[in-house]
């Protein structure tokens, strides 16, 4: 059977993991650990190897949500974890000092395994700091020649997470049915 | 970075009368040659607050969080040593003034350019920096440093609430019916536009342009309950429910009861909106709402439906009201420009679920007529190519809508 898959990615506290658990049919696992670095100023627990869940479809079918870990040191997971995905969402902190620099970098970061697929982008935490606008966030994606979706996102929050994930599907195929 | 001499210091002004500021500007239009300017909070540079104001540390306090890197100058009768900031003597001298100016002017300028670094981890300080002797910032100082948060934003609920997905059979039943069009009728339906002009939706634009060219808080007074613009913040502020605001959308708006609506300024009601945050929405989520309510399933009059429309960007899903096939539609005219009709052709759809979406994101400025000859040279192809797994994407679809 084939492994189908759809990526999760972003800075440490974003929101990955929490996103994973909204959506996932099962408790996902979750590889988090004390942060013994600079993340442990913005979170107690990060992940350092990566969470995963599933969505189990009516026939029987898994779709593994894999989310990688945000730290630069375990990049070398990212091309392992992207083969065979079927698209990106990349999550972004609105509250960390410059966030287009965190998108920029993931943006580049997985170029190769975007322009074979699609993503989608969210903005985590607008409800504690509002700037960058979603129009800030398009304004600085035109400079990149990219129109992808950027909504507002509460990763608590399973509807945020869903259209997220159907942005990311639709601009794969906007023909699609449910 | 370097200023250039002829660039004026942008201040922003708090904890101060309209009487102070015209003052201020008036002071530094004289005898501070226009060295300096009055900007608003998001533009400025140097932070200018009266140290005397009843709320003064809650406004030094809020600075400090909202912008940490921006030089703050305290003015007070008293004498003032307070970290971080400068101070300045009241009642003031233009000279204690002019000095503190301009050291805040070399703070500004001895601040190192920003640089590119490898990976974004805002907060790191590395093994060998901290060898070197540098400063190691406890973890409260870097989250105050870095975490950009806005104490207020997250009683806005109107704001951040999660979307409201509509169905297709929902559509109807929630948006009431139009009298006279039978969209069973796809000639009635073709002709079923609207002029946003006679409904509350054209008077709320029409404000929201206004409040936006003049940069002011404005008021506009209709008859019913007032509405407040709040052009910097992109924001606006009701006290309604959104089943009351629903049904005032839908009244066609007569020439005698337009007479009603009046545009005033409203600097002074600020505080009123403060006291009920629940009131504040999001500028386009407001227009988008309005938009659908008033369509309907009808297009708008400024849109020609038989030339193609572009989306300048996907909208805000999460925070809108999705009408039926909304995201489609947008994933489809992402990719180029297309007529409405081509676009209910393309998906499969009723043209009335194309016209809604066309109504809302015109009225937010995302949907536009395509005018540009790029536009028509490029000719987008009726059919919609399906992906190799369509049908894999499509049972994750149905599994998320679940």
């Amino acid at each position: 059977m084939s492994q189908y898959k759809i990526i999760f990615t972003g800075p440490v506290g974003a929101g990955k993991t929490t996103a994973i658990d909204s959506i996932s049919d099962v408790p996902p696992v979750k590889t988090d650990a004390a942060a013994s670095d600079m993340t442990k100023s913005r979170k107690s627990q990060t992940t350092v190897a990566m969470d995963y869940g599933i969505m189990n479809l009516d026939d029987g079918e898994k779709i593994h949500l894999y989310g990688t870990p945000g730290q630069e040191r375990f990049d070398f997971m990212w091309d392992i974890l992207t083969v065979g995905g079927i698209g990106l969402v990349l999550l972004l902190d609105n509250t960390r000092a410059d966030p287009f620099q965190d998108m920029q970098f993931f943006l580049d970061s997985f170029s190769g395994f975007i322009a074979d697929t699609s993503v989608a982008i969210g903005v985590t935490q607008m409800d504690l700091s509002s700037k960058p606008s979603i129009n800030d966030y398009h304004e600085q994606l035109k400079t990149m020649d990219l129109k992808p979706a950027v909504f507002s996102v509460d990763a608590r929050v399973k509807n945020d997470v869903s259209l997220l994930v159907q942005a990311l599907l639709f601009s794969l195929d906007p023909g699609l049915e449910d | 970075m370097k200023k250039n001499n002829t660039k004026p210091l942008l201040l922003a002004l708090y904890g101060m009368d309209e009487r102070t500021h015209k003052m201020m500007a008036m002071y530094l239009k004289g005898p501070y040659k226009g060295k300096a300017i009055i900007v608003d909070e998001f533009e400025a540079e140097v932070d200018l607050i009266d140290a005397d104001h009843i709320k003064a540390k809650d406004l030094l306090d809020e600075r400090k969080m909202k912008t940490p890197e921006r030089p703050i100058i305290l003015l007070s009768l008293e004498q003032l040593h307070i970290e971080g900031t400068l101070y300045v003597k009241k009642p003031i001298q233009t000279e204690d003034l002019v000095q503190a100016l301009k050291l805040a002017q070399n703070q500004l300028s001895s601040k190192p350019a920003k640089q590119a670094k490898a990976f974004p981890e805002q907060t790191a300080t590395t093994p060998a920096e901290q060898e070197k002797g540098v400063e190691v910032v406890t973890t409260e100082k870097k989250q105050a440093a870095i975490k950009n948060i806005d104490k207020d934003e997250i009683k806005k609920t109107s704001k951040h609430r999660t979307a409201k997905d509509l169905t297709e059979g929902g559509f109807s039943s929630y948006l009431g019916h139009i009298e006279g069009v039978s969209f069973s009728d796809l000639e009635q339906v073709l002709n079923a536009s609207f002029n946003p002009k006679e409904f509350f939706l054209g008077f709320v634009q029409s404000a929201v342009r206004v409040s936006r060219e003049k940069g002011r808080i404005l008021q506009l007074n209709s008859g019913w309950k007032p509405l407040i613009f709040f052009p910097h913040t992109q924001e606006i502020w009701l006290d309604a429910n959104e089943k009351q605001l629903r049904a005032f959308a839908g009244l066609e708006i007569k020439n005698s009861a337009s007479k009603a609506m009046k545009l005033v300024a409203a600097d002074k009601v600020v505080s009123n909106c403060n006291d009920n945050m629940e009131g504040f929405y999001e500028t386009d989520h407001f227009l988008w709402m309005l938009a659908v309510w008033t369509s309907k399933g009808r297009y708008p009059e400024t849109i020609n439906i038989n030339e193609p429309v572009y989306l300048k960007q996907w909208p805000n899903f999460t925070r809108l009201l999705v009408t039926p096939h909304a995201m489609r539609i947008a994933a489809l005219l992402i990719q180029g420009p297309r007529t409405a009709i081509s676009i209910a052709n393309a998906l499969k759809i009723k043209p009335q679920y194309v016209f809604v979406f066309i109504s809302a994101a015109n009225a937010v400025g995302l949907v536009s007529q395509a005018k540009r000859q790029a536009d028509e040279l490029i000719k987008p192809s009726h059919e919609v190519k399906p992906s190799k797994s369509k049908g894999l994407l499509g049972r994750i679809l149905g599994r998320l809508r679940r």
